[in-house]
């Protein structure tokens, strides 16, 4: 296993930006976790616990440029914005008040660079795209994107991935016991050793 | 897992061995003894876990470390690449990754087990020396540890079949090879291509029902997860039933060793620990086994330093945390016309060997083999976070890109030779401490630059594969200098000499004659990058050893 690929922090964005979270224990038996996967992820409009009604505003908005709604489910219908509410309310609740630091820090440069908008929510998309570009480097960029991927791909009890969307994106309908062959590869290559035979 | 009906033992009557950690290598030390008829109390300072504790919860395992000892500032491992600096705590993980638990990482392993080869325990002799390195043979022969080899195919649990390639085995393999994957697939016809051999990888996971254990059901959560169904074989899985069963074994877990004392008489008298109510606790033995991994087992041997052994113990020879060696490793992703669905079954299926052996005429010292697997972009999280092709990381393409890669990509990975230098080891921190209060483990680690070469010449030849296999894309990042990883090797080696080695040939400390060490840290050479089956076959051979040495009444 190559370890720079499993670190926290480094695909998290910015160095340390994360130091000091606390530890999740998850002992409920694999089969039990999985069926929660089903109904936890909360309905679109419910309220937040953690953040503020501007902050979700704003991090849907987000979090929907990261991942657009296309002809397919973005980050939106997704609900990646109760991931952000639920960690950062729990596991990364130590990071909380730097999270928001760097999204105050953010959001000041709107104003001075589209007339009339002091929000993310309230500019056009494309607007939302240049602005993003412009913060791209950033370690709040690289937290938000981060955030963003893990809230659609990970089990839904944390928030997002409502409806499993994420996985059904990527074409992922794993997590219990499957056969070969898998893929078209070994499926070509199963059928050659029975031809030979 | 239930400890309730296990026999007890009293702290202030010394029992035949306290074993230090139940990984690769305590967990079958404790069972080997235990069965034996030793009485056998075995300290882990994880958890212990049992089967259905482990879920397929991405988040929880690779966010929140939950199988690999939790977020960094438990730990407080620090690093430095040079010994003139200071070392600095990992912010995003330990340099030293494992898995702290009953059965260690062999819990949370992808379960790759190569044998050594003849070559790996003679290779100075062949090679001569290499300078400024501590290349090195070992004092035993591939001959002495094949029957132990075989011993782990049968007891723990390794399917696979003969590759053109592997050294003599004395019985063949208990179970048939996992079914070929599509990765297998491409790797095998690239390979075949630029004329190379793949083979079926052997695997320590159960391809068929094998010792009252449940085979594979291809669920894919096995990199860096735990297996709910027990078909991986880990010492969890397939020895410390048979240790608790022996009613000679006492498992205490969450107790984390801080110090093992000397007596008037030099050998160990007592390992002292915290139990996991934070209460400072000491077990007489009459003699003791460190397996704690070939990191945590030399910083508990120098954090044991008193007035008798101000160096730490058994270290006379300064060996004690030396020659760590990680592995060298590289990378390559690649994307295919059809499905591969990847993320199904085990990692890997086929794996090619024929760079096995150093050749001069490469230019640098070095080995090692390359496999194909979805590496760590089995599971969706970690596969959006990794295992995206370089270029715009947001926005409509880059999810419509990542919609479609998942079922379609593979990944080669290199595994590969680390040379033994002194200026990469393990010493204690002189700034921080862990939570228990122990004195930190610093890791000071660069790579060799045969080691990095190595690396590189093998990417490129993954890099030829994948286009040979027709990869319609691919994308690799540059073999660079590593800041720590999972393969801990080298930092106790085994040896005849006193003056280089730390222990004896049958893991018997020089120094200290009832101090055993048996793990990563007993290695001389690093082998080509699967450590963990040498690992538990030193210690079906150690354990022969110790329970001769103790039936003497030699310990």
């Amino acid at each position: 296993m190559k370890r720079d690929q499993v670190t926290r922090r480094r695909f998290i964005g910015g160095s340390g930006v994360l130091a000091g979270s606390s530890l999740l224990r998850i002992s409920a038996p694999a089969a039990l976790a999985f069926a929660e996967t089903a109904c936890t992820a909360r309905n679109e409009g419910a309220e937040f616990k953690t953040l503020t009604a501007a902050e979700g505003r704003e991090l849907d908005a987000l979090s929907a440029r990261i991942l657009p709604t296309t002809d397919t489910p973005g980050a939106r219908e997704a609900g990646v914005v109760y991931f952000f509410d639920t960690v950062l309310g729990d596991q990364f609740a130590d990071q909380l008040n730097g999270f928001r630091g760097m999204m105050n820090e953010f959001q000041a440069g709107i104003e001075s660079r589209f007339a009339g908008a002091e929000t993310f929510s309230d500019l056009s998309e494309s607007d939302q795209d240049a602005y993003l570009t412009d913060n791209e480097q950033t370690p709040f960029f690289g937290m938000l994107r981060a955030f963003t991927l893990m809230g659609f791909f990970t089990m839904s009890k944390y928030g997002g991935n409502k409806d499993n969307i994420g996985w059904k994106l990527i074409g992922f309908d794993g997590h219990g016991a499957a056969q070969p062959p898998f893929g078209y590869y070994d499926a070509q290559y199963m059928q050659g050793e029975q031809d030979e035979h | 897992m239930s400890t309730e009906n296990q026999v007890e033992y009293p702290l202030d009557q010394a029992v035949d061995f306290v074993i230090v950690g139940s990984g690769s290598s305590g967990g079958i030390l404790a069972k080997e003894l235990s069965t034996g008829g030793f009485s056998v109390v075995l300290l882990e300072q994880g958890p212990f876990r049992e089967a259905k504790d482990f879920t397929h919860d991405e988040f929880s395992v690779f966010a929140m470390s939950e199988l690999s000892g939790g977020t960094p500032e438990i730990n407080n491992q620090t690093f430095r690449d040079d010994e003139s600096k200071v070392a600095q705590v990992a912010r995003d993980r330990g340099p030293a990754f494992y898995s702290p638990g009953v059965g260690g990482s062999s819990v949370h392993y992808s379960a790759n087990f190569w044998r050594l080869r003849e070559i790996d325990f003679n290779e100075r002799s062949v090679l001569g020396p290499i300078a400024g390195t501590n290349f090195a043979d070992w004092p035993i022969s591939y001959d002495d540890l094949e029957p132990y080899y075989t011993k782990v195919d049968w007891e723990i649990g390794i399917c696979g079949e003969p590759g053109p390639f592997d050294s003599w085995r004395s019985r063949p393999f208990p179970m048939p090879p996992m079914p070929v994957k599509s990765s297998g697939v491409l790797l095998e016809k690239g390979a075949k291509a630029l004329g190379l051999h793949a083979q079926a990888e052997p695997l320590a996971i159960l391809s068929a029902p094998h010792n009252g254990r449940a085979p594979c059901i291809h669920c894919g959560f096995c990199m860096g997860f735990g297996c709910e169904i027990g078909a991986k074989s880990s010492t969890l899985a397939a020895m410390i039933p048979l240790a608790q069963a022996s009613g000679n074994c006492e498992i205490r877990a969450g107790c984390a060793v801080y110090q093992l004392e000397t007596g008037d008489s030099g050998k160990i008298s007592e390992v002292r620990y915290i139990d996991p109510d934070g209460n400072q606790r000491a077990q007489k033995a009459r003699a003791v086994v460190v397996a704690a991994n070939g990191a945590e087992t030399p910083r508990l041997l120098l954090n044991s330093a008193n007035a008798a052994n101000p160096d730490g113990l058994a270290n006379s020879s300064g060996f004690v945390g030396r020659n760590l060696m990680l592995n060298s490793h590289g990378l390559v992703h690649a994307t295919f016309e059809h499905e591969l669905n990847d993320y199904h079954g085990v990692q890997c299926t086929r794996v090619v060997h024929d760079y096995y052996e150093s050749d001069p005429k490469r230019g640098f010292y070095g080995g090692g083999g390359f496999d194909a697997r979805p590496f760590l972009h089995a599971t969706p999280m970690m596969y959006a976070l990794t295992g995206q092709p370089p270029g715009k990381n947001w926005g409509a393409e880059f999810k419509d890109t990542m919609a479609h890669n998942f079922n379609h990509q593979m990944t080669i990975a290199v595994g590969a030779t680390s040379l033994a230098q002194d200026r990469n080891n393990i010493t204690i921190d002189p700034t921080h401490k862990d939570k228990w209060g122990r004195p930190s483990l610093r890791m000071t680690y660069l790579d060799h630059d045969d080691d990095l070469a190595n690396a590189r010449f093998l990417q490129s030849v993954g890099k030829e594969v994948v286009d040979a296999a027709g990869a319609l894309e691919q994308w690799s990042r540059p073999v660079g200098p590593q800041n720590g990883g999972p393969h801990l090797l080298g930092t106790c080696r085994m040896g005849e000499d006193p003056q280089t080695s730390v222990i004896d040939p049958q893991h018997r400390s020089h120094d200290i004659s009832n101090l055993f060490i048996c793990d990563g840290s007993s290695m001389v050479t690093s082998g080509r990058g699967q450590p963990t089956m040498t690992i538990m076959a030193l210690a079906f051979r150690a354990a022969d050893h110790i329970a001769a040495a103790a039936k003497a009444n030699e310990i």
